[in-house]
């Protein structure tokens, strides 16, 4: 069996080595009393991204792996993305704090939470490219951890004053379920280990290639393999395990949101990758995964897309829109994920390619939606509180009031909902055409449904700030103080339009990340 | 005449000759990519004026944006035109469809780049489009300036859009880009009826227009997903080539019964189904109650849209599939049928409408209606010939009828304008009014009698299609009378005019003047000529009317001589017997046809009809005589008939504009004027038949909607609550709620999977 050395693996993982030093130093700095070093925590955080961005994309694929060109690709999507968010996150804690300190209280060190919110969005950052490179389960599962743990910490310290009692009970939930999570994909885990004696999945992949040689797929493996991705089914907000998702992106501070419906999803999706891509795509007729892990992806895919989609309908609060929505665009991915990479014969057929492509795209248009809703606030009641911009009549009239955002909006709505020529149209259509060369087209025609669906909803965030006038019986939405989550919400709905022009360079791009290795698994099997 | 007739005639004759190398498109090769600039340059002032939008330009940029971007895709179609040569050229602007399935052993492929498909009738085509889409825009340039910093920058935006869509449907090299080129002209169609979008009835025409099409474009789809499945690609090049298609073919041209019995019936159904689509968009009966509701719009759209252009992509979709129609022993029969029946009704309901811009409505109907008979008997060189002279004479008869509405604040009734020609400034108007007027009557000699007399004679000389000759050579009659009827109470007789009531109508009229183009002594406003009619001055046209109105009359004369141009059918015809739209059987052998190429010799479609008949001795005549030797008199006889009869009803002797002699004949007709008035009573017919159901229906959905749905949004407030209240007893407990439901989740997925899969 060959097993990547040590030294070989840390070669690769200099992105993460980047990540982790910047996280130490921002955790120092957050602390400092100086205000002018704690206001340095985000510039650190985007300097070691970007870095870590770089060394991604200088990065060869060695070759080795089961998808060797991933972990590259994965790594600068996420690292883009990562800038992107950082960019949101501005504000997010402290605000009370530094009224406090600008009003002449001393710093509090014990009171702050600037160090470990940016340190714990560099960690899950940092988990997110570990699940990347993931080549063993142990680590799998330790990458996937590390993704989450700080998430459910900034959750928790998202918002601060009255709101902050809402966040918590989000934190606490989103913890607790998401122990549950881990359990179940651990469970599954332990099961595969059971049935294959390996956690190297280079390794399981040929145990599995091999029936009647002392290998193959036994009932224990199907049973682990199903295990493991309904526990994954938790990150990615999937059908069954989607239930938090309403509650804890609403208690959460918006920025934070939109990075829930980025981070774990990603490296939920890049963990069901690897792990489907053990038992290959090339068993049965229609040359899909194992019946009935087949059937288990197909069953949650249709569940997940109807279910989040309808769900969606019926909320008012943008917030829960958006996450339900989060939840039927998983639905879309799986459908995808039980296409398979495809026959190789066209960029179109490769349904991991297409899952990648659309994990950047919607991270991006996501990222804008959610902008929005961040960059607004009413202004403060007889209470004193900021009130977050929440319901979808909050964003009456916004193309008037504050055209830039609502045309941010707009923009970014259309792309989610997969209208044409924006970039979540030439997201979707991967996904559509992988799954017809797989022939699945019943999945087909139910992923054209919801799409049809999801245009209901979509389209009232598109008439709200659109077409409607202003609530002139409430005063105008106010942005927030601060500057770079405009910003952000610009270059998201920038990029949904620019990025069209490179729609095909990176959708190329996907596909070299999502292509298997050449097939040398009979050589290594002698060993 | 009798020399020009023989000239024409041994055109024709060489034309037979020329049907016998079989029908058979030759190998298309690669083309300039250049070519992609006809439909980049209209949307580059999509954009532009898009942007006029944004930027609230107040001024007549987008008008020449427009006009420039126009003029400059005219430019390059003129040199896509001397570029062509005997093969048809492909150009891919890019990789637009490639998707593909199935196991190893029977790979399907759906592909289709954004390409074009450049044969001579696409040439045709558009220069045409482009040509006279930037003279429309230079006139509306002036039309509409009334709106200039409101509404200008989004007439011409969608202007534009509508001028790059047409580029997609007749450039496009298979028929998925067609379709969506078909769309995009019905977009901006609609787009365009309901411009004025404050008045309900441009909306509801706007509506009435998009609906009705969209029934046509639901058999065109089905065809098209039809055309796949049996031949497995959307590509014309591929489809022309296809060893299937060209065998189901042959079958065709045997013509026996047991050779139509090897074409599957689906393959029949294609054309059916495409014959459809081409009725909705060409307002063909019954789909045709759209159009006349469609002069809605503003002028210049009418004069393009629902004149020129876009009215006959039915034509040149069946033109370009004229292959695809000789599967089906019915298809061209019954599009021959329809288009007398449309054309012939439309006449009727032409004349008796008193709106002038409503009788050039249905007689552009009329005439598409000719154009249909012309494919159904045959003569596609005669249908194409026919869209080319109508797309000029047309256009100018309804910018002229433009003109007066423009300078009598929105009249249009014929009852109360007279004399309008004689008017001071009104005289360029009031000639090339004559000029339209005399080419649509078919007064011999013109653009338009040449045309129609080469669709009348194929009728007469198709066997079995004698009746439909005669129905057409009527209605060239009945073309004449009313096309006159117009000309002889507006533009000549006693001077009177009564201005039009903008109130409810086009309020877009009420600042005419101040719109700066040099005839603010004539402003005034909507106020003033409700009350004071008789102080209302009708502004005569300024330069760019008058310009494009003349350009366009010379236009209609210029193209006579490119009748006599080249072998049959003139210059058309030889574009269209270049292309996908010639017919003649496959295989026939040049000495087959000598012997009749004279009785025979009209065009390539002949050809395929003889053989198919293998009969030379049914073949039809004009009451025992040639039928291309005597329509030429027959036809121009008959026009004069009618410009004769509407001269003695409507000028002879009419001393005010709201009474002329006809007046006393209509009561010896009894009910059948006010039923020709009320247009048959058809849009009633259609109201009783769909529209009362479908609203009854929409009204019972509707309540299903609120009680169901809003049940649901109601019920999805209510059922947390109470879930809460009998799964959690604690007050904590909703996450113990979400873990039971997980772990549930988890159970009956897996329960699924495995009673599924065992």
């Amino acid at each position: 069996m060959t097993m990547q050395s040590m030294h070989d693996k840390i070669l690769e993982l200099w992105p993460e080595l980047v990540l982790f030093a910047g996280t130490c130093v921002v955790m120092v700095m957050g602390l400092s009393p100086k205000l002018a070093v704690r206001r340095m925590c985000a510039p650190v955080a985007g300097a070691a991204l970007a870095v870590a961005g770089v060394l991604a994309a200088l990065t060869t694929p060695e070759g080795r792996g089961l998808l060797p060109g991933l972990m590259p690709f994965a790594k600068v999507v996420v690292s883009v993305v990562g800038l992107a968010m950082l960019l949101l996150l501005d504000g997010t804690v402290d605000r009370t704090e530094e009224r406090l300190i600008a009003s002449g209280q001393p710093f509090n060190p014990l009171r702050t939470n600037r160090a470990e919110f940016y340190a714990f969005f560099l960690f899950s950052l940092t988990g997110l490219m570990l699940c990347a490179s993931a080549n063993d389960l142990i680590w799998l599962f330790l990458a996937l951890e590390l993704t989450s743990l700080p998430t459910y910490i900034m959750v928790t310290i998202s918002r601060g004053g009255k709101a902050g009692a809402r966040s918590q009970e989000a934190g606490v939930k989103y913890f607790f379920l998401g122990a549950m999570g881990a359990a179940t994909f651990l469970f599954g885990f332990a099961l595969l280990y059971g049935a294959t004696g390996t956690t190297n999945l280079q390794a399981m992949k040929e145990f599995f290639a091999h029936a009647g040689e002392g290998g193959g797929i036994t009932d224990l493996a199907i049973a682990g393999m199903l295990m493991s991705l309904l526990g994954v089914a938790f990150k990615i907000a999937a059908v069954p395990m989607h239930l938090y998702t309403p509650d804890v992106y609403e208690g959460a501070a918006a920025p934070v949101s939109a990075f829930l419906a980025f981070t774990p999803k990603t490296a939920g999706f890049i963990s069901m990758i690897l792990l489907c891509s053990t038992m290959g795509w090339t068993h049965g007729a229609g040359h899909s995964l194992p019946d009935l892990v087949r059937l288990l992806l197909w069953v949650m895919a249709a569940l997940t897309m109807t279910v989040g989609n309808v769900l969606a309908i019926l909320q008012s609060n943008v917030k829960r829109m958006l996450a339900y929505s989060s939840v039927a665009h998983s639905g879309y991915m799986l459908v995808a994920l039980v296409a398979g990479p495809g026959s190789g014969r066209g960029i179109t057929d490769n349904g991991l390619a297409a899952i990648l492509f659309y994990l950047l795209s919607y991270g991006l248009m996501n990222l804008g939606a959610f902008a929005v809703l961040a960059c607004l606030e009413r202004r403060p009641g007889p209470d004193g509180e900021y009130r977050e911009i929440e319901t979808v009549d909050d964003l009456r009239g916004l193309c008037k009031t504050q055209p830039a955002l609502g045309w941010t909006m707009v923009v970014c709505a259309l792309s989610l909902l997969g209208f044409p020529p924006l970039l979540g149209f030439f997201a979707k259509v991967p996904l559509f055409t992988s799954a017809i060369a797989a022939g699945e087209i019943v999945l087909v025609v139910i992923l054209g449904v919801n799409a049809a669906i999801a245009a209901y909803y979509y389209l009232r965030l598109v008439a709200m700030p659109l077409l409607e006038e202003p609530d002139a019986t409430l005063p105008p939405a106010a942005r927030t103080p601060f500057v770079s989550r405009p910003l952000a919400a610009f270059i998201s709905a920038a990029s949904v339009v620019v990025l069209v022009a490179f729609a095909g360079t990176l959708m190329r791009e996907a596909g070299e990340a999502a292509k298997p290795p050449k097939a040398t698994g009979h050589s290594n099997a002698a060993k | 005449m009798t020399e020009l007739a023989t000239t024409v005639w041994q055109g024709l004759a060489a034309a037979g000759l020329g049907a016998a190398e079989g029908w058979g498109v030759p190998p298309a090769v690669p083309g300039p990519m250049w070519i992609g600039l006809i439909p980049a340059l209209p949307l580059l002032a999509v954009v532009l004026c898009t942007l006029c939008a944004i930027f609230k330009v107040k001024s007549k940029l987008p008008a020449w944006l427009t006009v420039g971007c126009l003029a400059a895709s005219f430019v390059v179609t003129l040199l896509m035109y001397l570029n062509m040569s005997g093969s048809p050229m492909l150009s891919t602007a890019f990789t637009w469809i490639d998707v593909s399935w199935g196991s190893e052993r029977s790979p399907r492929n759906l592909h289709a780049n954004f390409g074009f498909y450049i044969d001579s009738l696409t040439c045709l085509w558009m220069l045409f489009v482009t040509g006279l889409a930037t003279l429309i825009a230079l006139y509306a340039s002036e039309y509409m300036s009334h709106d200039v910093g409101k509404g200008y920058s989004r007439f011409f935006a969608a202007f534009s859009l509508f001028v790059f869509s047409m580029a997609c449907l007749v450039m496009a090299d298979n028929l998925i880009l067609l379709y969506l080129g078909w769309e995009g002209v019905g977009l901006c169609s609609y787009l365009l009826i309901g411009y004025f979008y404050k008045k309900p009835s441009a909306v509801a025409a706007a509506k009435k227009a998009f609906i009705m099409n969209r029934i046509g474009d639901l058999g065109l789809a089905l065809g098209i997903f039809l055309i796949f499945v049996k031949f497995g690609t959307v590509e014309y090049a591929k489809l022309f080539a296809d060893g299937a298609f060209k065998e189901m073919l042959g079958h065709a041209m045997t013509g026996t019964s047991e050779s139509w019995a090897k074409i599957p019936w689906d393959v029949k159904l294609i054309p059916i189904l495409l014959m459809v689509g081409a009725f909705g968009k060409s307002a063909q009966f019954p789909l045709y109650v759209w159009l006349p509701d469609a002069m809605e719009g503003p002028t210049p759209v009418s004069a393009l849209i629902h004149a020129a252009t876009m009215v006959t992509a039915g034509v040149f979709l069946i033109a370009r599939t004229y292959a695809v129609f000789q599967l089906s022993p019915s298809a061209l029969t019954i599009v021959a049928i329809i288009g007398t029946v449309t054309a012939l009704l439309a006449a009727t309901i032409g004349m008796a409408q008193f709106d002038i811009k409503r009788i050039m409505a249905y007689s552009t109907v009329s005439q598409l209606g000719y154009m249909f008979a012309g494919l159904g008997v045959m003569t596609s060189v005669g249908a194409c010939f026919h869209v080319f002279t109508h797309a000029f004479f047309k256009a100018l008869l309804f910018l002229a009828c433009g003109a007066v509405m423009h300078g009598f604040a929105g009249q249009l009734d014929l009852r109360k304008l007279s004399g309008v020609g004689k008017m001071p400034g009104w005289r360029i108007v009031g000639i090339t009014m004559l000029v339209g007027c005399l080419n649509l009557a078919g007064f011999p000699l013109l653009a338009g009698f040449w045309s129609k007399d080469m669709i009348l004679a194929q009728a007469f000389i198709t066997p079995g299609m004698g009746l439909v000759g005669w129905v057409l050579l009527l209605t060239a009659g009945l073309t004449a009378y009313y096309t006159f009827r117009v000309y002889f109470r507006v533009f000549v007789g006693p001077q009177e005019h009564h201005p039009g009531d903008e109130a409810h109508g086009h309020d877009d009229h009420d600042a005419h003047g101040h719109g700066g183009h040099g005839h603010d002594d004539h402003g005034h406003a909507k106020a003033d000529h409700k009350h004071e009619a008789h102080d209302f001055h009708p502004h005569p046209p300024g330069w760019a009317i008058n310009l494009v109105l003349v350009v366009l009359a010379a236009a209609s004369f210029a193209i006579i001589p490119l009748t006599f141009m080249g072998k049959h059918g003139g210059w058309v015809g030889d574009m269209v017997s270049h292309s996908s739209a010639a017919w003649s059987a496959p295989g026939e052998h040049h000495d087959d046809h000598a012997g009749h190429s004279h009785a025979a010799g009209d065009t390539h479609s002949h050809a395929g009809e003889s053989s198919r008949s293998h009969d030379e001795e049914k073949l039809g005549t004009f009451l025992g005589m040639d039928p291309h030797a005597v329509m030429y008199y027959v036809s121009g006889v008959v026009g004069l008939i009618g410009i004769g009869v509407a001269y003695r009803l409507h000028l002879q002797g009419r001393t005010s504009a709201a009474t002329s002699r006809a007046d006393a004949l209509l009561p010896m007709l009894g009910p059948i004027p006010k039923w020709a008035q009320n247009k048959w009573y058809v849009d009633e017919f259609y109201h009783f038949l769909f529209v009362r159901p479908l609203w009854v229906l929409s009204h019972i959905f509707h309540l299903i909607d609120r009680m169901l749905v809003d049940g649901l949004v109601n019920l999805a407030g209510i059922l947390p609550r109470a879930l809460g209240a009998t799964i959690r007893p604690s007050q904590s407990g909703q996450l113990h709620g979400y873990a039971v439901a997980m772990a549930g989740g988890i159970g009956v997925l897996l329960l699924i999977v495995l009673l599924v899969a065992r």
